[in-house]
């Protein structure tokens, strides 16, 4: 097994058990769900936007090298940079030769899931630079040097008096629990970064490439300070984040707020297609794009697994898994968290070291019935585990525990025999009292619950009873 | 300027032609029909939408009663400075109600961090979602988002049914290559970060008020 499945597992175990942490995180998905009930009632046909949605970023992909030049043309002809990044590290250095052409100190941040997949701020700060997470819930993981524990929601698995006691500590004031004065506080403290900022980076929810201009949906208004402040701008984001119309908006934007958060739409829903213009008021003097592959063109050149990229991040299938809802966000040890990341890491990280997410799914298929752009997630799961054991990458004890199990299930006396055996086992470990110990061969099942009474006779003895009695 | 090269372009586009070669099955979708019912009347569903968001919404009758709605917006506010959208349109509305703040206007740059209340137009509103829909055209980037009050003056003829309609707005007026910045707001700034709980203001305005003429 390899580390990151062995930490997954021990990490699992301990979360699920962490009945304060059940508490926080079933109180977060369950406003949640209410509030996402709510926002689909908004739509006269929920499953048509889904529809239009799917077809839209498939479209988009299959044309993708024609919409990205067509997004990179109009981009450059208004005088802004498009970089493209083969991987994490170009994408990071790009960011830093930039900051340090530039002579930035300061850089203020609104959140982007893939600067956490290329782990930007460890390389900026160690050249010197202050980078300030600006979106709240991610201000909050920051201060605690925490990865985000959900790709929408950062800081889900803290409660008020967890993060009254960190302001408290990381900043000082902190004179009640209530959000609303805690909200306040963090707004001093960020507001003078962003006066303070000179270097915004963001991510982006789309790249639209009829028009060039990137889109970032945000609430708190953090995205919308971060690209009017700071006197450079670099918005970064995956190459599948295209879409090809400006129009195609219309749909997306209400699908990706009622699938994220439940709201109708995002406060703020913004397009930036350059820096600022001789003509206007404020704005960056220059605007940046980084494209990143990282991974993506190899999820695209597998045409069983290609949908995957219709992603738009909402975060619904993490809600929705019955895995997450247990183990929670950091036990997942990936940028990407729930059945989206477990489908996605392997991609992006390798299918040796992260099959083993693929395995932690009931198959339930509640991810693929609320993903708003129909990913098939919980069958990608399946293929994942299929391709794990195809390349050789589970366990040997695993394949020689199914080719007992296959030998044993082709032939009616081996199943019988060992049927009997197994109940037999069974029943002395529990006379010996071994139930629920290490030496309990159902140890792992054993020691959180109590083991069923197998029944004196097995389905087959019972059958044979009856058919011959009644016949 | 360029910074540098355009890093792995080739690279990445071959790879995204190669993988495109190989079709992929398109995703198991209906027909196309209706995604939102039809707005009826424009004004009511404003309204309607902006009571859900918490966008103030005042309905004037001509240039007096918006005058003394921006006025009482204005005197509710606590001290501080007024950074106001530079069109011969706002300057002659706001003739004498400036209260005693100080005024700066877009033309003069843009809004400091101690701006308390900024007055801009929009390019637009959308009924369906109670969204006014903005540009730096409209008094600039910061002038939405910087002070803790934003006041919209628009007139009832701006109001769109729905969004498809603001995209089409927003392109027939070729906003996006007239602006570096294009953008729909829909109520004033919030978080729900600490346990989902709704807080407004957590950067950017905590009140957004629309002041809607009817002529």
């Amino acid at each position: 097994m390899t580390t990151a499945a062995q930490e997954f597992l021990r990490k699992a175990d301990e979360k699920s058990f962490d009945l304060r942490h059940r508490k926080t995180i079933r109180q977060g998905i369950d406003s949640y769900e209410s509030a996402h009930n709510k926002g689909k009632s908004r739509f006269s046909d929920w499953e048509a936007a889904r529809d239009r949605c799917a077809q839209i970023k498939a479209e988009a992909l299959s044309r993708l090298d024609q919409y990205l030049i067509q997004f990179e043309e109009v981009v450059t002809s208004r005088g802004g940079y498009v970089f493209w990044a083969a991987n994490s590290e170009e994408a990071r250095n790009y960011v830093l030769e930039v900051a340090k052409k530039n002579n930035i100190k300061t850089v203020v941040k609104s959140k982007s899931m893939v600067t956490e997949e290329i782990h930007l701020n460890p390389l900026l700060e160690k050249n010197g630079i202050e980078v300030w997470e600006t979106d709240l819930g991610e201000y909050i993981v920051q201060l605690r040097n925490e990865p985000p524990y959900h790709i929408v929601t950062p800081a889900m698995h803290l409660n008020r008096s967890d993060i009254a006691k960190l302001f408290q500590e990381k900043i000082g004031g902190v004179q009640t629990n209530d959000p609303t004065q805690l909200v306040a506080l963090a707004r001093r403290k960020l507001r003078q970064a962003f006066f303070a900022g000179e270097m915004g980076i963001s991510g982006a929810n789309f790249l639209v490439a009829d028009c060039g201009m990137i889109a970032i949906n945000t609430n708190e208004g953090n995205g919308r300070l971060c690209t009017s402040l700071p006197r450079i701008h670099i918005a970064m984001a995956g190459i599948e984040k295209i879409i090809p119309h400006l129009q195609d908006l219309a749909t997306l934007w209400p699908v990706l707020a009622t699938a994220g958060t439940g709201q109708h739409l995002t406060t703020y829903c913004t397009l930036i297609g350059g820096a600022r213009r001789n003509d206007e008021v404020d704005g960056p003097e220059q605007f940046h794009v980084v494209l990143l592959d990282n991974g993506r063109t190899e999820l695209l050149d597998d045409t069983e697994q290609r949908d995957v990229l219709r992603c738009i991040r909402c975060g619904a299938c993490l809600n929705a898994c019955p895995i997450f809802r247990n183990v929670g966000g950091h036990t997942y040890g990936t940028t990407y968290q729930g059945p989206i990341g477990s489908v996605l890491t392997p991609h992006l990280r390798g299918l040796k070291e992260f099959n083993h997410l693929s395995f932690a799914s009931s198959l339930c298929g509640a991810c693929t019935e609320i993903c708003p752009v129909r990913i098939d997630l919980h069958h990608h799961l399946l293929q994942n585990r299929r391709n794990a054991v195809n390349s050789g990458n589970r366990p040997w004890t695993e394949r020689l525990a199914f080719s007992f199990w296959r030998w044993m299930m082709l032939s009616p006396r081996r199943f019988r025999f060992f049927g009997w055996l197994g109940r037999k086992l069974m029943k002395a470990v529990r006379m010996l009292g071994l139930s629920g110990t290490r030496l309990d061969p159902m140890y792992k099942w054993t020691k959180y619950r109590a083991a069923p009474d197998f029944p004196a006779q097995s389905f087959r003895e019972m059958w044979m009873r009856n058919h011959a009695a009644n016949r | 300027m360029p910074q540098t090269g355009n890093g792995s372009r080739e690279q990445i586009l071959q790879r995204v032609r190669d993988a495109l070669t190989k079709p992929a099955a398109p995703p198991c979708v209906g027909p196309p029909r209706p995604i939102f019912a039809l707005v009826g009347d424009l004004l009511e569903r404003f309204q309607k939408e902006c009571a859900i968001t918490l966008t103030e919404c005042t309905v004037t009758q001509g240039t007096e009663s918006s005058r003394e709605a921006i006025t009482s917006i204005l005197d509710s506010l606590p001290a501080g400075d007024f950074y106001i959208h530079d069109t011969p349109q706002l300057r002659s509305l706001i003739e004498g109600c400036t209260a005693n703040r100080s005024v700066r206007w877009s033309s003069e740059g843009p809004p400091l961090e101690t701006t308390q209340v900024s007055l801009t137009l929009a390019e637009g509103l959308v009924a369906l979602t109670g969204s006014i829909v903005t540009s730096s055209g409209c008094g600039g980037r910061g002038a939405s988002v910087v002070p803790d009050c934003h006041i919209v003056f628009a007139t009832i003829d701006q109001l769109v049914p729905d969004l498809e309609a603001a995209m089409a707005l927003i392109q027939q007026r070729g906003l996006p290559s007239k602006n570096s910045y294009v953008g729909l707001i829909t109520g004033s700034s919030r978080t729900a970060d600490i346990e989902k709980i709704l807080v407004l203001g957590a950067h950017g305005p905590r009140r957004l008020a629309v002041v809607l003429q009817n002529r």
